[in-house]
C-alpha cells in the first residue's frame, strides 16, 4: 500500500518537473525569437523566472522522494545506535519543523497578496507564489512517506556513502 | 546571535545528515525569530521564492537538458571516435582518447559528473578489454572530466557568478585557457604512464579517418561553438544560449542523427530537475540566511578581520584556496560555492582581487574536490563504472589530481592564463 503510494507520488512529481523543464525551455526560445523578429515579449524574463521556482519546489519534493539532497550522513554513521537515532530523530523533526513554517507562513502571506498580479502580466501573483505552501506541504508527504526508511537506517547501523545527493 | 554560533549550529545540523539546504534554512528561522519576533517569519516565504526565481540561474536546467539530449542521441560514441582517429597511434591511445574527447565534450556540456557518466560508460570496458587496470581506466577518466568545468559551458561557473554578481560570460572566457592547458598536461603523464606500463597504441594514423570521423561528429561539435560564440560575442546571453543549445541538441538528436533515445532521454531529464532543484533549494536558503548575514555585516567583518592580520593578496589567495581544497573533500562542489563565496567575496574585493580570476581559481579547486574522497562525486561515478575502489584507484589518480593542483596553481598566481583572452575579448 505504502510502496504503491510511494511510486504514485513519484510519478506525478516526475511528470510535473518534466513538463515544467520542456515549458522553461519552450519559453526562453520563445522570447530570444520574438525579441530577433523585433517582438519582444515583455513578459518572457518574469514568466521565465517563475517557471524556475516552480522547477525548485516541486523538484525538491520529488529530491527528498529520492533522497538526493545534498547531505553529510558521515559522521551519524559512525554513532553507537541510540545516540545514532536520536540524531536522526532531531535532524527529521528539524526538516519537517522548517517546511511546516514555510507552508504556514507561506499561506499566509498568500491571503495578504491576493488581488496582486505580475509586473509584466495578468497573472495573479496568488497563482506564482502558491508553489511555496504547495511545494512546502509536497515536501512534507515526501519525507513522511521515506520516513519508515529513514528510521530503518537510523536503527540499523549501515555502511553508508559519505555524501548524499547530486553534485555537478 | 554572532555569526560564530550560526556558523557553529549550521555544522552542527550538518553533522547529524540534516540536509545542507534546510539546515541553512533552519538556522536562519532561528536568527530571524530571535532578532526580530515571529512576525518575521513572514519573510521566510517570500525570501524563499525571490531566492529561486533568479534569471541567470535558468541557464543550468537549461544547459543541463541540453547536455542529457546530446548525450541521449550518441554524441558521445561519435566524440569517441574522432578522438580515436586523432590521437589513436599514440601510446597509451584510449587514456589520450579519453582526455581528447573530454576536451570535446566539455564544450557542450556544463557538468563533470554528466561528462564523466557519458564517456566513462564508453571508455572504461574499452580500456578494461585492452588491458589497462580498472583503477587507471578509471582514474583517467575521472580526472579528465573536470576538464567540463573549466571549459565553457560550466555549470559551477554560472553558480559562481550569481553568487559573486559577476560576467559569466567573462568566467566562461576565462576558463578557455586553463582548460585545454590541462588536458595537455594530463595527457603528458598519461603519456608516461603509458610508456612505463607498455600500454597499446589503438590504429595508425589516417588522414581519411579522421575526415569520416569528423563529418560524423561536426555537427556535436560546431554547433555548440557556434553558440558559444554568440554568448561571446553578446549576441545572446548565457541563458538565451543555453535555451538555443537545447533546440539545437534536439534538432541534432531527431533530424540530423534520428538516433534520440526517448527512454535515456526521460531518465535524464528527470535527474536533470532533480539537480537543478537541489542546487535551487540551497540557493534560495543561502539567501535566507544571507539577509541575515548582511544585517549584522559578518561577510564585511570577516573581511575586514582578516586584512587587518595581511593585506597580502598572494597570502590571502593561498588561505582561499586552502579553505576551498579542504571543503572540496567534504562537499559537493555546488554546496560549497553557495556556502563560501557570498562569505568570502567582500574579502576577495578588499585585497583587489578580480572576481573573474577568483572564479576561475573557485572552479579548478572545486574540480579538483570532485576527485578527493571521501565526497568525490566525479571519482564515484568513474569507480562505479569500473568496478574499482575509490582508494585503490586513487593511489594512481593522484598522478592526476597533482597535475590539476599544478594547473590550480598556475591559475592562481599567473593570472594572466585565465585573464589575457578576457582582456583580448572585453578590454
Amino acid at each position: 500500500m505504502l510502496a504503491r503510494l510511494h511510486r504514485a507520488f513519484e510519478r506525478v512529481l516526475e511528470w510535473v518537473v518534466i513538463v515544467l523543464l520542456l515549458l522553461l525551455a519552450l519559453e526562453v526560445v520563445l522570447g530570444v525569437v520574438y525579441r530577433y523578429l523585433g517582438n519582444p515579449i515583455a513578459w518572457y524574463d518574469e514568466i521565465a523566472s517563475v517557471l524556475l521556482a516552480w522547477v525548485t519546489y516541486y523538484g525538491a519534493a520529488l529530491a527528498a522522494l529520492k533522497r538526493a539532497h545534498i547531505g553529510v550522513p558521515g559522521f551519524i554513521a559512525a554513532l553507537s545506535a541510540r545516540p545514532r537515532l536520536a540524531a536522526v530523530l532531531f535532524g527529521e523533526a528539524c526538516v519537517l519543523t522548517f517546511f511546516a513554517l514555510l507552508a504556514w507562513y507561506g499561506g499566509r502571506v498568500l491571503q495578504l497578496l491576493s488581488g496582486d498580479t505580475l509586473a509584466t502580466v495578468d497573472l495573479p501573483v496568488l497563482v506564482t507564489q502558491s508553489v511555496i505552501p504547495l511545494g512546502a506541504l509536497l515536501f512534507i508527504a515526501a519525507e513522511l512517506l521515506i520516513l519508515p526508511e529513514t528510521l530503518r537506517d537510523g536503527r540499523r547501523h549501515r555502511r553508508t556513502a559519505a555524501a548524499d545527493g547530486v553534485d555537478l | 546571535m554572532s555569526a560564530l554560533v550560526l556558523f557553529i549550529a549550521i555544522l552542527a545540523l550538518i553533522a547529524i545528515n540534516v540536509p545542507i539546504a534546510i539546515a541553512l534554512g533552519v538556522v536562519a528561522v532561528v536568527a530571524m525569530v530571535a532578532s526580530h519576533g515571529s512576525e518575521a517569519l513572514l519573510n521566510l516565504p517570500l525570501v524563499m521564492y525571490t531566492g529561486a526565481t533568479s534569471f541567470p540561474l535558468i541557464a543550468i536546467p537549461l544547459f543541463i537538458l541540453a547536455g542529457a539530449i546530446m548525450n541521449a542521441s550518441g554524441i558521445s560514441r561519435r566524440l569517441v571516435a574522432l578522438a580515436s582517429a586523432l590521437l589513436g597511434f599514440i601510446r597509451g591511445a584510449l587514456a589520450m582518447v579519453s582526455i581528447g574527447a573530454s576536451l570535446f565534450f566539455a564544450e557542450i556540456s556544463g557538468s563533470a559528473v554528466a561528462d564523466v557518466a557519458a564517456l566513462g560508460s564508453i571508455l572504461i570496458p574499452a580500456m578494461k578489454r585492452k588491458g589497462y587496470s580498472k583503477e587507471f581506466a578509471a582514474a583517467v577518466v575521472s580526472s579528465s572530466a573536470t576538464l567540463a568545468v573549466i571549459i565553457p559551458p560550466s555549470i559551477p561557473m554560472i553558480l559562481y557568478a550569481a553568487m559573486a554578481d559577476t560576467s559569466v560570460v567573462k568566467l566562461f572566457v576565462a576558463g578557455i585557457i586553463p582548460g585545454v592547458l590541462g588536458g595537455l598536461l594530463l595527457m603528458a603523464v598519461s603519456y608516461w604512464f603509458a610508456v612505463k606500463n607498455d600500454f597499446p597504441v589503438e590504429q595508425a594514423f589516417q588522414l581519411k579517418r579522421v575526415w569520416t570521423t569528423f563529418r560524423e561528429a561536426a555537427w556535436a561539435l560546431l554547433l555548440p561553438l557556434i553558440i558559444l560564440g554568440g554568448i561571446f560575442g553578446g549576441v545572446v546571453t548565457a541563458t538565451e544560449g543555453a535555451a538555443l543549445a537545447v533546440i539545437a541538441a534536439l534538432l541534432i538528436g531527431v533530424v540530423i542523427y534520428r538516433e534520440l533515445d526517448w527512454t535515456h532521454l526521460k531518465q535524464a531529464m528527470i535527474e536533470g530537475g532533480i539537480q537543478t532543484a537541489v542546487v535551487m533549494l540551497l540557493v534560495a536558503a543561502s539567501a535566507l540566511l544571507g539577509t541575515y548575514l548582511t544585517e549584522i555585516q559578518a561577510p564585511q567583518k570577516l573581511a575586514a578581520a582578516v586584512a587587518q592580520l595581511t593585506d597580502n593578496r598572494y597570502l590571502v589567495l593561498a588561505l582561499l584556496n586552502l579553505l576551498f581544497l579542504v571543503l572540496g573533500l567534504f562537499l559537493h562542489s555546488a554546496a560549497a560555492i553557495i556556502l563560501v563565496v557570498p562569505v568570502v567575496m567582500p574579502l576577495v574585493q578588499t585585497v583587489g582581487i578580480d572576481p573573474v580570476h577568483f572564479g576561475l581559481i573557485v572552479t579548478v579547486n572545486l574540480g579538483i574536490g570532485q576527485q578527493t574522497p571521501p565526497v568525490a562525486s566525479v571519482l564515484m561515478t568513474a569507480c562505479s563504472i569500473a568496478k574499482s575502489d575509490i582508494w585503490e584507484t586513487s593511489k594512481v589518480n593522484v598522478y592526476f589530481i597533482g597535475v590539476l593542483l599544478l594547473v590550480l596553481i598556475l591559475v592562481t598566481y599567473i593570472p594572466a592564463i585565465p585573464m589575457s583572452l578576457v582582456h583580448v575579448f572585453y578590454g
